[in-house]
């Protein structure tokens, strides 16, 4: 017997003999009684009591919130001081669509601007360069200074901050900083996040980069924290995006893993170009998946708060609790909404969203019911952000910090989860950290597997889905909500004032912008950022910015495992 | 007959669409295919057959989409063969490799065909010969052929190709150590991969080494640093592949060995039992020959349907023009056969032999035999010795 | 003809074509097929339309398997119509992911065989592939 379960026997007379007399009534209870095993592998026993978790070790694995080890919460007051940004993250149609539609948001609760841009924008393409068939059915056409002007028409942007879906190069932060420009804002007074910084998830996950080598990606983003630290001090460059290897198939610890050791990538890569940790970590954000494992969503971010700190302590040797706050973003997952009776995805979206805010989250997306069926519509939006704002204003779920802590299954399982990711991030260090074990492809295969894996166990029926293997109803009658597609024309029309805005510029201002770019990516020592946003201002486009740099810094294909 | 007539005008003309169907025809062992494949012989003879193999990982189809490009500059049409393993369980496969090549998707000069290796072991797939036979006969000035290196693929790619690439990187571990002597005797040029690395040159110091223990021979091996990512010594790579190309050609005319795809058509005459069967020869050469009779009522057995014996020899006689087309005596050692369907009279029996492996002394077929209604009526399984005497190629007269 | 057609296994060419990079679902549907014994192309996303074209003729596929999970559904039917326009008519093209369901029927008109949502069964998937193979292999001409 170990010797802190002898302590809690010390402290708690007659716990030996309740126990043994419960686990018999229990065994004849369960005649068939199968283990029950996480998303993460880690086996769930059907009690958990201080044999299991003892308080007597809450100074060292929970202390207080706002201190280390952070288990509770990154800030002393957490929710019941400042709730958690209520960011839906919109994109569609044209600029004038979407400035629109996220005027009607603001309206609802929503208290920050965010932005995704059309997969045109993320490919590395302007809009007169890919399809036209798909400009603006999943995210705003975003080109241009002129096209962020209009997307953030009224919009205050020195009060409120908006974080941008913003893969490499940054355009959308360079076209922010052009627009700021244009309105006389001063940089300094802009808020916001680049969401969609980290090229290493992209890579891996998504694909969702804009084809741009991976050693170009890599210097890109050095040159952007740099850049933020000096002339955007309250942006935030980065954010390591855990959500889209949890999407692609990773478990819930090994995606946290994997954004850990992402997180020690570019820590390290900032720090080789001579930045201090100090003052580029408190910047640093996280973005993460909240899947239907509700416990295990809550310890996967209360054990990823705990190693993050003590990450940037012990290999970082940062004491500085700004740096190593672990801020995050959450979305609840897409992946386990059902197209069969939808309307169930509401219930599933609230279990999800109340393991974001059990698990101490600063900022949640809930997604809108009708998302596996259409790019989401009116009307589900807005019960998506309603169910926020039930959870806190009609459930009180914000009235006591991290109210889960201190359970013994809450407890022991944030140990199990803490356990689980280590070994993950052991395994990344030995391949020579993140982008030598992406380049590889093994954190690929590793995902794929993950992937296939919980396909098989829907399959097979030992994972139930509402509506998919179990309780399922006939459905063919019932045809679900129409698409919404962006104005017939309305494309059109953009894309004859993106050509007068090309035809209307000063070419020679734009060929010393283009050629400053060319040379910037072609001298180490020079800070390509920076230029993209010359370039930016210079009223160059997106797809001229991405094409100059993929001619410079080379061209990016996915590495396809199969 | 006059489709297989027709599909070789359009075929040898350049028509992709014809070339694509004919590939899976030879592919799957069709019954046109035979036929198809001795209508192109004549037409075969002018790519330059390249074989690219190496463990998983150098970079073989990397160093392949970069090596077509170089080709390409140069003005040649490319025809590449990529193979891949099969799951031994199910027989599907993913076929991956012509994820790296798809700059060339869409370049008319170029034509990429995936292979699973299927029940191979060996990692090349069985109709990888005829797959070449068609590509080579469609115009292709370099047929690329990649395989996954297992250590048999290396020696099985080698028998197949004119030129035999065998490709190493640093930084795999015991990378030079992987070049087992067997493979740096099948290659014909040597390539160190990802030269872009750190160690690349100390591999290929180490290659250079292993090379000059061995004997002098009229054509050493080149060691070429490569990086698939730069272009570094692509150039290289076409030249030395161009100077072997153009050497081995010099020294089959000196020495008269010319692979005769021929050899069926000059041995069957000799057959004197197989011309008292009445049996004609449809296609050979190359490990593989197809030949035809009609069962006639002297064949019939006590049954009522045709004798064992027949068909054994029809698929004996496929078996023996296979395993002689290689221009070397070979006699048969052990051989096997099941019937699983009866043959009657006036049916016509087409049998089929491919070469299963062929090492440097015993070599194996399999044949097929089909009624006139395409079903399976005998497999048979056959060992042959290779004696090793030059066929003698006058006694036909 | 000799060989049973189920002798030889289906060719699948399992893709993406437009912007979207999502591609955990493909890989699950490639990895089907290959268990289910069909030999597939796989290829990475944002294929362009001539180069799957290309693909599909040089590799001659069955069945073009197409995985939207955006809205990169909106491109098949040129797609379709290229394969027609390239003498491809016979091979079949099957899209799976989210597509909305009024816009299914559109997809359906334009010449695609089957739309398969989130939650399609693995058992589907592979007996409606291995069908659409089989009636491709009938239509187009041997050699
Ligand atoms: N650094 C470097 N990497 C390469 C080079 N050639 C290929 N690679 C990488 O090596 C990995 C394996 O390449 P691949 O062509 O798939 O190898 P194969 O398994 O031998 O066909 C990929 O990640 C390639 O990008 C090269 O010349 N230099």
């Amino acid at each position: 017997m170990s010797a802190k379960a002898k302590s809690a026997q010390l402290r708690l007379p007659g716990f030996d003999s309740a126990q043994a007399t419960w686990q018999t009534e229990y065994t004849s209870h369960m005649r068939d009684d199968p283990p029950v095993h996480n998303r993460s592998g880690i086996e769930i026993k059907p009690l958990y009591t201080p044999d299991n978790w003892d308080s007597a070790r809450y100074m060292e694995e929970l202390g207080f919130p706002g201190a280390a080890p952070m288990t509770r919460g990154i800030y002393p007051s957490m929710h019941r001081g400042r709730t958690w940004t209520q960011r839906q993250l919109i994109g569609y149609g044209t600029p004038k669509d979407y400035n629109r539609r996220l005027r009607k948001l603001m309206d609802t609760g929503v208290t920050a601007v965010s932005l995704i841009p059309c997969n045109s924008v993320y490919r590395g393409y302007d809009a007169d360069e890919v399809d036209t068939e798909l400009l603006g059915t999943c995210g705003a056409v975003v080109n241009t200074v002129d096209d962020m002007l209009a997307c953030l028409d009224q919009i205050p942007i020195d009060r409120v901050s908006t974080a941008m879906n913003d893969p490499l190069p940054f355009t959308l932060l360079a076209f922010v900083l052009g627009a700021a420009k244009r309105r006389n804002i001063p940089w300094t007074k802009i808020t916001g996040t680049s969401n969609q910084s980290d090229y290493i998830s992209h890579f891996v996950a998504n694909h969702m980069f804009l084809r741009l080598s991976l050693p170009g990606n890599r210097r890109v983003l050095v040159d952007e924290v740099g850049f933020c630290q000096q002339h955007v001090p309250n942006w935030n460059p980065v954010s390591i995006v855990g959500q889209h290897m949890q999407q692609a198939g990773a478990t819930p610890a090994q995606a946290m893993a994997f954004a850990l050791c992402t997180a020690i990538q570019f820590t390290s890569d900032c720090i080789e170009r001579g930045m201090q940790p100090r003052d580029f970590l408190p910047r640093f954000t996280f973005f993460f998946d909240i899947s239907l494992s509700f416990f295990e969503e809550i310890a996967k971010f209360r054990a990823g708060r705990r190693i993050w700190g003590r990450i940037v302590r012990e290999r970082f040797k940062v004491d500085f609790d700004r740096a190593f706050r672990f801020k995050f973003h959450s979305q609840t997952s897409g992946a386990d909404l059902t197209r069969q009776q939808p309307l169930n995805n509401i219930a599933r979206v609230a279990v999800q969203a109340m393991a974001g805010i059990f698990g101490g989250t600063q900022s949640l997306h809930t997604d809108a019911y009708d998302e596996v069926l259409t790019t989401p519509t009116e009307e589900p939006s807005r019960i998506a952000i309603n169910t926020q704002n039930i959870l806190r204003d009609e459930a009180h779920l914000t009235d006591v910090i991290d109210p889960l802590g201190g359970s013994y299954y809450v407890e022991t399982l944030t140990n199990q989860m803490e356990e689980e990711i280590e070994a993950v991030v052991a395994q990344i260090d030995a391949l020579g950290g993140m982008y030598r074990a992406v380049e590889a492809g093994a954190v690929q295969r590793m995902i794929g597997e993950g992937a296939l894996a919980f396909q098989e166990r829907i399959e097979s029926g030992a994972q139930k889905v509402v509506g998919v293997n179990a309780y399922r109803i006939d459905e063919s009658a019932h045809a679900g909500p129409a698409s919404q597609r962006p104005e017939s024309g309305s494309m059109e029309a953009y894309l004859e004032s993106l050509q007068t805005y090309k035809s209307s510029r000063s070419r020679s201002r734009v060929q010393a912008a283009l050629s400053d770019l060319q040379r910037a990516c072609n001298t180490p020592e020079k800070n390509v950022f920076e230029q993209v946003v010359n370039a930016a201002v210079a009223g160059l486009t997106h797809g001229e910015i991405c094409a100059c740099l993929r001619r410079e810094l080379g061209f990016g294909q996915p590495l396809i495992i199969v | 007959m006059s489709d297989v007539s027709t599909a070789v005008d359009r075929l040898v003309g350049g028509d992709k669409a014809t070339l694509a169907r004919a590939l899976t025809a030879v592919e799957n062992a069709r019954p046109q295919a035979r036929e198809l494949l001795a209508a192109l012989q004549q037409h075969t003879g002018g790519a330059h057959v390249v074989g690219v193999t190496g463990a998983p990982g150098v970079g073989k189809s990397t160093l392949c989409n970069a090596l077509i490009r170089e080709w390409r500059a140069r003005g040649r049409r490319v025809g590449v063969i990529a193979v891949d393993p099969s799951s031994p369980l199910t027989g599907g496969a993913v076929l991956g490799d012509r994820v790296r090549m798809h700059e060339h998707d869409e370049d008319d000069g170029v034509f990429i065909r995936s292979l699973a290796a299927r029940s191979n072991a060996g990692g090349l797939a069985a109709s990888t010969t005829d797959v070449i036979t068609v590509l080579d006969a469609a115009g292709m000035d370099c047929v690329l052929v990649e395989t996954v290196g297992t250590g048999q693929s290396e020696v099985d790619i080698a028998r197949t190709v004119r030129s035999t690439v065998v490709v190493s990187a640093p930084g795999l571990g015991d990378d030079v150590q992987a070049i087992k002597a067997g493979i740096l005797e099948v290659a014909d040029v040597l390539v160190v991969n990802k030269a872009d690395l750190p160690h690349a040159e100390q591999c290929a110091r180490q290659l250079r080494a292993m090379l000059s223990l061995r004997e002098v021979r009229a054509w050493q091996p080149p060691v070429i640093m490569t990086s698939a990512q730069t272009d570094q010594g692509l150039q290289d790579l076409a030249d030395a592949l161009q100077r072997h190309n153009d050497e081995s050609n010099v020294e089959d005319a000196a020495h008269g060995s010319i692979a005769f795809a021929d050899w069926p058509q000059r041995l069957l005459p000799r057959d004197r039992f197989a011309q008292h069967l009445g049996i004609e020869l449809l296609a050979g050469g190359g490990g593989h020959a197809s030949v035809r009779m009609r069962v006639q009522a002297e064949h019939i057995s006590f049954n009522g349907t045709c004798h064992g014996g027949v068909t054994f020899s029809l698929a004996d006689t496929a078996f023996g023009l296979a395993s002689n087309s290689h221009g070397v005596v070979a006699a048969a050692i052990d051989a096997h056969i099941t019937y699983p369907r009866a043959v009657r009279i006036n049916d016509t029996l087409t049998a089929s032999a491919v070469e299963e492996s062929r090492g440097r002394r015993f070599a194996t077929y399999r044949v097929i035999v089909t009624r006139t209604d395409g079903a399976t009526v005998a497999t048979f399984t056959g060992t042959v010795a290779i004696i090793g005497d030059k066929q003698n190629r006058d006694s036909q007269k | 003809m000799s060989v049973k057609d189920n002798a030889v296994p289906a060719k699948v060419l399992v893709t993406k074509i437009g912007l979207d990079g999502h591609d955990r679902g493909s890989r699950v549907v490639a990895a089907y097929l290959r268990d289910a014994g069909m030999e597939v192309i796989y290829t990475g996303p944002w294929q362009r339309i001539p180069a799957v074209v290309a693909l599909t003729q040089e590799e001659d596929v069955d069945v073009v398997g197409i995985s939207s999970l955006a809205t990169d559904h909106l491109i098949v039917p040129k797609l379709v119509r290229a394969l027609e326009e390239a003498g491809l008519a016979h091979v079949r093209v099957v899209v799976g992911g989210i597509v909305p369901d009024d816009e299914v029927a559109t997809l359906q008109e334009r010449g695609v065989s089957k739309v398969f949502h989130p939650g399609s069964s693995r058992e589907e998937i592979v007996a409606t592939v291995q069908r659409l193979a089989q009636e491709a292999r009938r239509e187009r001409p041997e050699i």
